[in-house]
């Protein structure tokens, strides 16, 4: 076969008639080795590529990181594109060999784009609908939050205030109008992500973006003629709250609580504006942080927009059926504020706090009267602002007596009704009017109960105390967030502190290890957020600010609603292990039901029958056997073929071993051909490095066994029943190493096992790599288990990944600088040379502890030559 | 095969990227011009061949799929690379069925991108040189029978 390839390259280079125009053909000859070489350079970069893709699949299947649809899709369209450049340049150095593998190719291809695109349906409908016409079974067509206001106020005949909606076809419409959609995904798709700052940028380009869209005419008709029908029936020109009301909020575990916008006191002339801020607030920093750490995919997400009538309240608040931390726990929890609830909800000013007891017919257990110093209210104009509030009001009770058992149990009615635990947003209007503002289920952790300080150890320091808003126990350095440029270096696994626990810190929540606020309120939306992302959270905490110091390491225990010094490991340790936070969602799915195409790799074994283009069931299987393909092809041509200039030439060596060096392109200096080369001759930057690790330190031979050294390994080996006779020829195979100026690989074989290093070194950082297989031995499975084991923790040691199956060690390590690379390659170089052997020792666990130390000395010393 | 020799053609809707594209490859010497939309990278193709071209797959007018097959019949040696805010495999794999160099998503580290267009002209110099030869023993081939 590689006879009739050759021949076949004769002709095409008209090498046939050699002596009349040799000049020409060593000249196409040269051109020739150098455009495969190039193919097959371009095939191992593909290759680096397609395995940091999987890579990145595996740790998201496997790890903590959050990611969404849009990682997803970038991640397998680069995928897609390697293993398809890995084909073709594959073709190219063997024309018609492996064309099977495209339909391999294709048909894994089929499989997973589907699984990929958004197979929503786009919603249809009326673009508008009036709040009377709603009920819960709208909420596909106006979200959640809009379809339980319309459940309460025609169904249940609960004061709510008269509105109307946009529905999702709206929504739908104005994203479809001009491309707006597609536009926005692109600029997602083409923005990194990576950290808070790139993340706030993004975010405001797209909000902007929506801001600045037209919006079709149909919409903006529907919407001011339903704001006209309002006016008629009120025989008013009222003002509104626009408030978003997405489709997926609300589902189990996704509160997306305080994650939108709401746009309060809103005029006539400004609600088509107010309407696309709601809009725009899908790309808020906190909801965009929300999705992709709750693993909600933003197609998925529609935003809907309510239109209420304006409550001038003289309090307001959120009101719980039940105790968030722990559902078993029946009392109600309910937080009042003077004037609009919003300070509630945003934590931006005191509130009261109500516990209700129902067992026994409901009544207060207990009033916690805040100083309440700040009202929001309503103003002249539009918008709100906040008002000082006079000392002996602000001490008052927010709510009676009686409209607080009134408030109690109009929610109870709702528990009963929706049958689950509720969380109401309401507000009490001038004439004292209970009206109720939002409705939705309310989702709590299973854990125990408020445990007290029960547990706290007695010598810990504590710093401040407040109520329990997320149960847990997380230690951290303190970081300090007082205005939104704080928020943008928040470090991983930092002890957030602040003053008012603002629903836009929400955004932080995924790196947080903790919270600790001086305000706020359990029935906040940072608290519910908390909640959801298992941080623990300490609200409610007057002076906390000023008893710790920034960078200060402290324990929030929320259990115990205390702020304690230091890390106290003994609550630290009963802390449960975190999970997964993107279990259960949607992306998570979508990933697992890729993987299966993507990432099992089947072949294994180059020797074994199956390894063949039909037996490639997925990405993993297609960039293994093409790669494997690729050197075999790359190396039988410049062995077998004819060209003189070309042959292998053996290396000059004083080592016992033999090594056959092969010319790729430019991996040994120009010159004449000769049998032998020398060492100096060599141009290859990787092979330098790894030669210098095979030869600076002698080997000592084979650890002494027992006096018969050497003997001993030769019996072993004949007892090994894993060594196949017909496999004996290999092993006498010559040591190839296959070089350019910026390649190596050396395929060897030492005594009884196989190994090979393959790198790619030069000045492009990103490209470089260098990875290692080691398999075989003489010894038992156990010792040949426990060698791999050992080189692996020595390569570990030098920043390689591993992998290691049974007796076999996979090793790579990407993306070093030239001089990093090199280091690395010395190092592999000495330990190819160096645990040969070591094997037969490894059953001795004082002998394998010595030869560690060993090969870690010899490796300090090589470094430092 | 000096990269200075190069023709480079970027082709991008997007206004800004293109301008901030072209200014960066044009400081690392590259001689390179800009093109907003498929037609126009095809004029500017006919006014002068590029050797590479960096083309954008979603764009208003002739998309960037059609414009590669135009480019790759036209002018066969010309090597074109991908780069596009648009994940989509399917689209991927037709773009590489239909010759591309490679696809590349954004955001795209720069240093990513030049060496990309070098291995692109690299390939492009090496399937020249190979036409070259070819044409070379076409002349002397009659001289020799």
């Amino acid at each position: 076969m590689i006879r009739a390839l050759i021949s076949r390259l004769l002709a095409a280079l008209g090498w046939g008639d050699a002596s009349s125009s040799r000049g020409v053909a060593v000249e196409e000859l040269q051109a020739e080795f150098q455009a495969r070489y190039h193919h097959f350079k371009l095939l191992l970069s593909a290759n680096s590529e397609a395995l940091e893709a999987m890579t990145l699949l595996e740790e998201a299947l496997h790890g903590q990181t959050p990611f969404g649809m849009h990682f997803l899709r970038a991640t397998l369209t680069r995928l897609s594109s390697s293993v398809s450049r890995i084909i073709h340049h594959l073709e190219a150095i063997a024309p018609g060999k492996y064309t099977a593998l495209l339909h391999q190719f294709q048909s894994i291809r089929h499989e997973v784009s589907p699984l990929l695109a958004s197979n929503a349906e786009p919603p249809s409908g009326p673009l508008t609908l009036p709040l009377s016409s709603i009920s819960r079974n709208d909420v596909d067509r106006v979200g959640a939050k809009m379809a339980n206001l319309g459940e309460l106020r025609n169904r249940l005949d609960i004061p709510v205030p008269d509105g109307f909606t946009a529905t999702a076809a709206a929504y739908a419409a104005f994203l479809s109008h001009d491309g707006l959609g597609g536009e926005l995904d692109r600029m997602i798709q083409a923005r990194s992500m990576d950290g808070p700052e790139a993340l706030h940028s993004l975010s405001s380009s797209l909000q902007e973006r929506i801001i600045m869209a037209e919006l079709p005419s149909e919409i903006s008709d529907a919407i001011m003629a339903e704001y006209e029908a309002l006016a008629s029936r009120l025989a008013s020109a009222p003002r509104l709250a626009v408030r978003s009301s997405a489709l997926g909020e609300d589902e189990p575990g996704l509160s997306f609580a305080g994650q939108y916008r709401s746009e309060l006191n809103v005029g006539r002339d400004n609600l088509l504006l107010a309407y696309k801020e709601v809009v725009a607030a899908k790309y808020s920093p906190q909801a965009m942080s929300y999705r992709l750490n709750k693993g909600v995919r933003d197609e998925d997400v529609l935003m809907c927009a309510g239109f209420l009538c304006m409550v001038q309240a003289a309090a307001g608040g959120v009101a719980y059926s039940r105790n968030p931390a722990s559902m078993s726990d029946t009392a109600m929890v309910v937080n009042a504020a003077l004037g609009l609830p919003k300070s509630v909800v945003d934590g931006a000013a005191p509130s009261d706090m109500y516990v209700v007891k129902r067992k026994g017919g409901l009544h207060i257990q207990s009033m916690t009267i805040a100083d309440k110093n700040m009202r929001q209210v309503c103003r002249e104009g539009e918008g709100i602002f906040r008002q000082e509030v006079g000392a002996e009001e602000a001490m008052r009770p927010a709510l009676a007596e009686e409209e607080i058992l009134e408030l109690a149990e109009l929610v109870l009615r709702l528990e009963q009704y929706f049958g689950r635990p509720q969380d109401v947003e309401w507000a009490l209007d001038q004439d004292r009017r209970m009206v109720f503002l939002q409705c939705r289920p309310l989702y709590g952790g299973p854990r125990a109960p408020f445990r007290g300080d029960k547990g706290v150890p007695a010598n810990a320091q504590r710093l401040a105390s407040g109520v329990c808003a997320s149960p847990g126990v997380a230690a951290g350095p303190v970081v300090f967030v007082k205005k939104d440029a704080d928020a943008l270096s928040f470090p991983e696994g930092g002890v957030l502190v602040l003053g008012h626990p603002l629903p836009r810190f929400a955004s932080l929540l995924g790196r947080a290890a903790a919270v600790a606020a001086e305000q706020g309120a359990i029935t906040g939306h940072l608290a519910n957020v908390a909640r959801e992302f298992q941080v623990p959270a300490v609200f409610g905490a007057p002076g906390v600010m000023g008893a710790v110091r920034e960078g200060e390491e402290v324990t929030v225990d929320a259990d115990a609603g205390l702020v304690l010094r230091g890390r106290v490991e003994r609550l630290l340790e009963s802390r449960p292990k975190a999970r997964n936070v993107m279990e259960g969602s949607s992306v998570l799915a979508v990933l697992r039901s890729i993987t299966p195409h993507v990432l099992p790799l089947h072949l294994v074994d180059p020797d074994a029958p199956e390894f063949k283009p039909a037996w490639c069931k997925t990405f993993h299987d297609i960039t293994r056997f093409c790669h494997e393909k690729a050197v075999v092809e790359m190396f039988r041509f410049g062995r077998e073929q004819n060209f003189p200039e070309r042959r292998a030439r053996q290396l000059v060596t004083d080592a016992p071993m033999q090594f056959w060096v092969l010319d790729l392109d430019d991996g040994l200096a120009d010159g004449e051909w000769k049998p032998t080369v020398h060492i100096s001759d060599v141009r290859s930057i990787p092979m330098l490095a790894l030669w210098r690790g095979m030869s600076a330190i002698p080997w000592p031979g084979p650890p002494r066994v027992n006096p018969r050294g050497f003997l001993a390994v030769l019996y072993e080996a004949s007892a090994n029943p894993e060594l196949d006779p017909s496999m004996a020829s290999s092993y006498n195979t010559r040591n190839y190493f296959m070089v350019a100026r910026s390649f190596v690989s050396l395929q060897s074989r030492f005594g009884f096992h196989f190994s090979s290093v393959e790198a790619l070194v030069s000045d492009r950082r990103s490209e470089n790599y260098a990875s290692f297989r080691f398999k075989g031995g003489a010894a038992d499975a156990g010792r040949r288990t426990a060698r791999v084991r050992l080189i692996g923790q020595l390569l570990e040691e030098q920043d390689f990944r591993i992998r290691l199956r049974e007796d076999c060690l996979e090793a790579r390590l990407d993306g070093r600088p030239a001089a990093e690379m090199e280091k690395r390659l010395m190092a592999l170089g000495y330990l190819i040379i160096h645990t040969r052997q070591l094997d037969m020792i490894m059953n001795n666990p004082n002998e394998a502890a010595a030869q560690r130390t060993r090969i870690r000395s010899d490796l300090d010393q090589l470094f430092q030559s | 095969m000096n990269e200075h020799a190069m023709k480079l053609l970027v082709v991008d809707d997007e206004r800004h990227f293109l301008e901030t594209l072209v200014k960066r490859l044009g400081r690392r010497g590259f001689s390179v011009r800009g093109a907003d939309s498929g037609e126009r990278a095809l004029e500017e193709m006919s006014a002068s061949p590029a050797d590479v071209v960096v083309l954008d797959v979603k764009m208003p007018g002739i998309s960037g799929l059609e414009t590669l097959q135009r480019i790759k019949a036209d002018y066969p040696l010309t090597e074109v690379v991908m780069l596009t805010a648009h994940a989509d495999m399917e689209a991927a794999a037709e773009g590489m069925e239909f010759g591309a160099f490679d696809y590349l998503m954004k955001p795209m580290d720069i240093d990513e991108l030049v060496y990309k267009i070098e291995d692109a002209w690299r390939r492009r110099s090496l399937r020249g040189l190979k036409i070259q030869q070819m044409r070379s023993r076409a002349r002397t081939s009659p001289d020799e029978t």
